[in-house]
């Protein structure tokens, strides 16, 4: 018994991961259907930057997590004013499946390469917010950033799928998603919304590293697995239900855990890209291969 | 409710709801739109008529702000900046287009408190839908239908919700590009009755419509396009003139 509540806690733990990177993903392709591939990027930037920061140039811990979120705000709007802005308000870039996934692809590789030349390649990991030992319940042992990155996956989820669902602005950039024509006639601005979700995910991408990294720590190389495990998580959410990615991160998590547990951790990774291809054949246009909605 | 009053009873008879001077559109090489001009009076319902392929939805999409264009366009004096459709709607020109550009995943309640995204301001979607729920009165068939996705209703039904839309902004110059394209002849009806009563008040109506006899049925007289040209017409009914015989 306690063995399946400590397999069920890592995987709750690792399925948080899942869980908002997917709702990150998915928030912002409901928006302008678009996969923000360098999700697991930001993510990197938020951990690896904090370090650097709170453990090189001695910043207060607060202040560097306010310094080093500030600064990955600003690479994302940068990175939409200067890039999408032209792709897509000002039509001059390609479109369909290129810019479903080309420009934030690129941008992943940018940042990778910017990482590893003002970090290293050395494994970091922020200093933990919550620190102490782990917390025991009888036979259970949960690691305190395992706690907040379990609270801060449910929480982005639920505010997530609050504003989608009850606000005036996430029926509009839900419209956004829907029709951009449709959302310009009635005074939606289509870019607008997308430079906001998009910066907002970064930040919130780039938080959830801070909290996850003494769990995992990161490399420059850690974003493209991270932005992986989160299209899979957003697919299985439709790539437009931001809430609905998070408990399906939760359920990945669980079934990987248990099957590490009881099998092999071998097969962690085969279950990953297993259910991925079961997307890619079953439901393509989940990721974006389908039809898009008009 | 007010507001929904004032675009009934429209602003001073006799003044100049919509301007456009000059107007042109291009895609690339080709010109959709050459120095359109012409203008609607208050209370005025104009039709455009012309072939398809002639430049009238390249021209009605230009002056609602969601095309570049060149030339000027006035709402009730006040020029409208090029390429900015949020300040078309806050001027109170709202255009239902062509195929509608509904969204499908939405349902028909979101589909038309969106019409009120300029206006409302609200937070909260179930406030917004407050304020723009009286539009029903003129589309009861909408009201069964307002938790159901807009993509799975009838092309009529979606027709209606589109007019809803264009209507929850409360416009004081409502552009329709082709309302009743593709529909059953028994919804094309229910629309020109429609319209026919908003016609009847004071509200400033623009309507594209590729066939004369629809669009004479309701407009005071036509602006007809031909090859990207503005021509004027006076309206003639169409049971004394053909339609063929129109400039």
């Amino acid at each position: 018994m306690s063995q399946f509540l400590n397999l069920l806690a890592a995987g709750l733990t690792s399925g948080a991961i899942y869980g908002i990177f997917g709702a990150c993903l998915a928030v912002w392709f409901r928006v302008c259907n678009v996969l923000n591939l360098a999700v697991g990027d930001f993510a990197m930037l938020g951990a690896i930057g904090t370090a650097e920061l709170v453990q090189l140039d001695h910043f207060p811990f607060v202040a560097g997590i306010a310094v080093d979120l500030l600064a990955v705000g600003i690479v994302a709007w940068l990175f939409d004013r200067l890039v999408l802005h032209f792709a897509f308000d000002r039509r001059a870039g390609g479109h369909g499946i290129v810019s479903v996934f080309f420009y934030t692809f690129g941008l992943s590789l940018v940042i990778e390469g910017g990482a590893r030349a003002l970090f290293g390649t050395d494994v970091h990991s922020a200093p933990a917010i919550w620190s102490g030992p782990a917390l025991t319940f009888a036979d259970l042992h949960v690691q305190r950033a395992g706690v907040l990155v379990i609270a801060l996956a449910v929480v982005s989820g639920l505010v997530l799928w609050a504003y989608l669902h009850f606000t005036v602005s996430g029926r509009a950039a839900s419209a956004c998603g829907e029709s951009v024509l449709g959302s310009r006639i009635v005074g939606i601005d289509s870019a607008l919304f997308r430079r906001r979700i998009f910066v907002m995910t970064a930040v919130l991408a780039a938080l959830f590293g801070i909290v996850e990294s003494p769990l995992t720590g990161f490399t420059y190389q850690s974003g493209p697995t991270i932005s992986l495990i989160g299209v899979v998580a957003a697919g299985f959410a439709a790539f437009r239900r931001p809430g609905r990615a998070v408990v399906v991160g939760l359920v990945l998590g669980i079934a990987e855990a248990m099957l590490g547990g009881y099998v092999s951790t071998e097969y962690n990774d085969v279950l990953l890209y297993a259910i991925l291809f079961v997307i890619l054949i079953v439901q393509p246009e989940i990721l974006g291969l389908g039809a898009v909605p008009a | 409710m007010a507001a929904a009053a004032a675009a009934v009873r429209g602003p001073d008879p006799g003044s100049v709801a919509l301007e456009v001077e000059g107007v042109s559109v291009s895609y690339g090489q080709f010109v959709a739109v050459e120095s359109a001009t012409f203008s609607v009076g208050a209370g005025e319902c104009v039709a455009v008529i012309g072939p398809n392929g002639h430049g009238k939805s390249s021209m009605v999409t230009a002056i609602a702000g969601l095309v570049r264009r060149g030339g000027t366009v006035r709402v009730f004096g006040t020029t409208l900046p090029v390429g900015e459709p949020r300040a078309a709607v806050r001027a109170g020109l709202v255009l239902v287009p062509e195929r509608r550009h509904l969204y499908p995943q939405l349902t028909t309640r979101d589909n038309i408190m969106l019409g009120g995204y300029s206006r409302t301001r609200r937070v909260w979607a179930h406030q917004a839908w407050a304020e723009v729920a009286s539009v029903l009165d003129m589309f009861p068939e909408l009201a069964p239908l307002l938790d159901q996705k807009a993509g799975t209703l009838s092309g009529g039904q979606q027709q209606m919700v589109a007019l809803a839309r264009g209507m929850a902004a409360r416009p004081k110059i409502l552009m329709l590009d082709e309302p009743c394209l593709g529909l059953a002849e028994a919804v094309t009806h229910r629309v020109y009755d429609w319209l026919g009563a908003m016609a009847a008040t004071d509200m400033t109506i623009v309507l594209v419509e590729e066939n004369p006899v629809h669009a004479l049925r309701v407009c005071h007289r036509a602006v007809r396009m031909y090859r990207g040209l503005v021509e004027q017409a006076e309206r003639e009914p169409e049971s004394e003139r053909p339609a063929a015989e129109l400039p």
